[in-house]
């Protein structure tokens, strides 16, 4: 439950910058996604139903500053949390170079998702182009954030005495 | 039993939350008003963090773009240099005051429950479009409210907390705002798309609409008044078959960079009421008045009043043009 604490105040943290500063830079409409980072984080260190929670909240919490649509994102963490705990079952994750594909790839995975449940549920007119010419540029920029993040989450661990 | 839960937690944990969530999501799909228990708690947890980070975003990037504006100059002399300075000083405090007596202006043709908000942050996700503002239910804010500003309709309050609310955007594609064209009266539901922009739909076929039309509220929605200004008719498309054609419609506002909006906590109708008003005083200018035609784009001629629709009033309604009421 330490860790699910650590990560939920550094998700406030993330969201905090989504929604106010990032803005504010350059490439706006592409931003570093903070919380698919602090979701695979989860999936490859809290093995048990307080990780799933944690999977969950961060993605309702994204949910209640995006859209006006509830459940999207908490859907589409709760997915890759699975996938990547999946993942780390079977595939040695303990060092930098497999972080940063695994974000890569659950940032891909968590963009197909929410575009896959908004285009079904919500609207059929989903713009799949512009979704195919971004996501591969936000999943970069995710994998290329991880190493700091996760740095900083691990530090963070260590103040908290976690390890 | 319990060795298979433990076991397990994680795919059993893992299957209750996607379900949970898409509950949530069949819950709320489609819906105006969202069912959302820790909507409202999150929204008021993160609004003093995003009033501060906002503020201080506003006067980092203020500085930069001073300093960026100076680098240019760095060639020139100290004399100049310090013209320059004090030159964009003071424009800068000119562009603020027109920018707000603007608002202040178009304020003041509105009735007096109208709440003043600031933007403090944006959408987390690039798909939705909302905004978030440092005013709440404590100051009136309520769900489903009409915000707008001097350039015309931003949106409506999706949530509510004490001290915090989300609007969702024309632009979001969950938005959708009863419509008039200006110039022949044809209606339509301007709605906004993933992408971003926003279209007229549901204009009958037979009805007139070009591209350069200018794009109102038509009231009828019970969230704007009557004559708001929405955008501008971009392009027409009608295909060869279908009851109805769409319109392209170009915001009036620039939502990137809002950073103050007007709430209107009054009833549509009441609304209605004080703009006509206001312009009836209008009508007859006293000498000292401010010239708001000035300051006004011309309205395009319109079409003298038809047979009104079913559920419109026969009463015509005076839009507001970005510096108030237009004159009749």
């Amino acid at each position: 439950m330490g860790l699910l604490s650590l990560v939920m105040i550094t998700a406030v943290l993330g969201v905090l910058l989504q929604t106010t500063v990032l803005h504010l830079l350059p490439l706006a409409s592409i931003m570093p996604d903070f919380v698919v980072i602090l979701c695979v984080y989860l999936a490859l260190h809290e093995h048990s139903v307080a990780g799933t929670l944690g999977a969950f909240l961060l993605g309702y919490f994204t949910d209640s500053f995006s859209g006006n649509v509830l459940g999207l994102h908490a859907f589409a963490m709760s997915l890759v949390f699975l996938l990547v705990y999946l993942l780390a079952r079977q595939l040695w994750m303990d060092n930098v170079v497999a972080n940063v594909a695994v974000v890569f790839v659950a940032s891909l995975l968590k963009a197909l998702a929410v575009a896959f449940l908004v285009a079904v549920c919500l609207s059929a007119d989903y713009p799949w182009n512009h979704l195919f010419s971004t996501v591969w540029i936000e999943a970069a920029i995710a994998a290329l954030f991880s190493p700091v993040v996760f740095s900083l989450l691990d530090a963070g661990r260590r103040m908290w005495g976690l390890d | 039993m319990l060795e298979f839960l433990r076991r397990n937690q994680v795919l059993l944990g893992s299957g209750v939350f996607l379900s949970l969530s898409l509950a949530l999501l069949v819950v709320n799909r489609g819906g105006t008003r969202r069912f959302d228990p820790l909507g409202a708690v999150f929204l008021e947890l993160l609004r003093p963090l995003q009033s501060v980070t906002a503020q201080a975003t506003r006067e980092v990037s203020s500085v930069w773009t001073r300093y960026v504006g100076l680098l240019n100059a760095e060639a020139e002399n100290r004399r100049l240099r310090d013209r320059l300075r004090a030159l964009e000083a003071e424009h800068h405090r000119d562009a603020e005051n027109r920018r707000l007596s603007h608002l202040l202006d178009f304020k003041s043709h509105l009735p007096s429950q109208v709440v003043t908000a600031r933007v403090i942050g944006r959408d987390a996700s690039e798909i939705f479009q909302t905004l978030i503002l440092d005013r709440g239910e404590r100051d009136g804010v309520k769900p489903a409210m009409a915000v707008v500003c001097a350039e015309g309709v931003i949106g409506r309050i999706a949530q509510s907390s004490p001290h915090a609310s989300r609007v969702l955007l024309l632009s979001d594609h969950n938005s959708g705002v009863d419509a008039l064209v200006q110039r022949t009266r044809a209606r339509g539901i301007v709605e906004g798309a993933l992408s971003g922009s926003c279209s007229m739909k549901y204009i009958k076929r037979g009805d007139e609409v070009q591209a350069g039309d200018v794009v109102v509220t038509s009231g009828l929605d019970g969230i704007f008044p009557k004559g708001i200004l929405i955008g501008r008719v971009s392009s027409v498309s009608r295909k060869d078959v279908g009851l109805y054609q769409v319109a392209d419609v170009v915001p009036a506002v620039d939502f990137a960079k809002l950073e103050e909006v007007l709430v209107l906590a009054s009833a549509p109708e009441q609304v209605n009421e004080a703009i006509e008003a206001a312009a009836r005083a209008k009508a007859t200018p006293e000498p000292t008045a401010t010239p708001v035609a000035a300051l006004t784009p011309t309205p395009l001629p319109r079409k003298p009043a038809a047979t009104p629709r079913r559920g419109e009033s026969r009463r015509e309604a005076v839009p507001v043009t970005p510096s108030g009421p237009a004159r009749p």
